[in-house]
């Protein structure tokens, strides 16, 4: 064996091998946005997420009655959380039902807090008393 | 099916020029989660509310500094119109704060006592703890849905 292929062998080889393996884990593993952490602070909006609402006992698209409904269409998309709410889409596909204001959500706003107040006294007293629990960590 | 609170109205342009019509399109709220963490939670949402006929609603966000009483305020907004207010369960947490808070209807507590919501919510503060917020969420949420079990004469399927 001469020298250069000693070095080939010994050397150049496995740096090969350790280069290709370095690659492959590195270059998959790097994440477009920092991971949070426990003890960073999150500086992100208030979030709501919502159950779908109940289909209508078949498969498949079911009438519009929910948040995923798109206003002048009759149907709802499944998985429809990927489409975000538009203006007034609880109130598609219901023509007689009273429009509930669906701002509930949206708190602290000028305009969005006027759904808290649609519901009703009598349905906040049904749902007393509150239980649940608490954790820290 | 995702929200996202704010304190300005979302549908005047008035001030600025061109602003956007909506605020929320802007910083859409998949910057958060990533869209394969945004199914998970949205099926764990989707499917315990289903099994169990509960209504199971989730909010991420800054509870201020009386966490409980900002959590019973948020449920209480929480319902459809009101009527489902009672069998509504409202999973609060705040990453920046470290806290989680589970609150539950009237109806929802006789068959979720306080504490199951509280194993639920050991759970879930376990993987808060290392980080894992989405999996601490769908976990806490398994455990609320099995410990509610299926209500008598609902067909899910």
């Amino acid at each position: 064996m001469t020298v250069v292929e000693t070095i080939l062998v010994y050397v150049v080889a496995p740096l090969a091998v350790v280069a290709v393996l370095a690659l492959l884990t590195l270059v998959p593993g790097r994440r477009k946005k920092p991971r949070w952490k426990p003890g960073q602070a999150w500086e992100h909006e208030p979030v709501w997420y919502e159950p779908h609402p109940a289909a209508g006992g078949g498969h498949g698209p079911t009438a519009a009655h929910g948040p995923a409904g798109v206003p002048g269409d009759g149907t709802t998309a499944l998985g429809s959380s990927m489409y975000p709410e538009q203006h007034g889409e609880r109130n598609t596909g219901q023509p007689g039902a009273p429009t509930a204001p669906h701002g509930a959500g949206v708190a602290d706003g000028g305009h969005g807090a006027r759904g808290s107040h649609a519901i009703s006294a009598a349905a906040l007293t049904a749902a007393r008393p509150l239980g649940g629990a608490r954790g820290t960590w | 099916m995702t929200r996202v609170l704010e304190g300005t109205s979302h549908d005047t342009a008035t001030s600025a020029g061109t602003m956007a019509t909506r605020a929320d399109e802007a910083e859409a709220p998949d910057t958060i989660f990533s869209y394969r963490e945004l199914l998970r939670i949205d099926e764990a949402l989707t499917m315990s509310s289903r099994e169990t006929g509960l209504r199971f609603t989730l909010y991420i966000g800054d509870l201020g500094p009386q966490t409980r009483a900002r959590a019973e305020e948020l449920f209480e907004r929480s319902g459809h119109s009101g009527h489902d207010l009672p069998e509504s369960v409202l999973i609060a947490v705040s990453p920046g704060q470290r806290v989680v808070e589970v609150v539950t209807g009237a109806a929802a507590a006789r068959r979720l006592p306080d504490r199951a919501c509280a194993l639920a919510v050991l759970s879930m503060t376990n993987a808060f703890a290392s980080g894992d917020l989405v999996g601490g969420i769908v976990n806490g949420l398994r455990q609320l849905s099995d410990q509610a079990g299926h209500p008598r004469g609902l067909r899910t399927h």
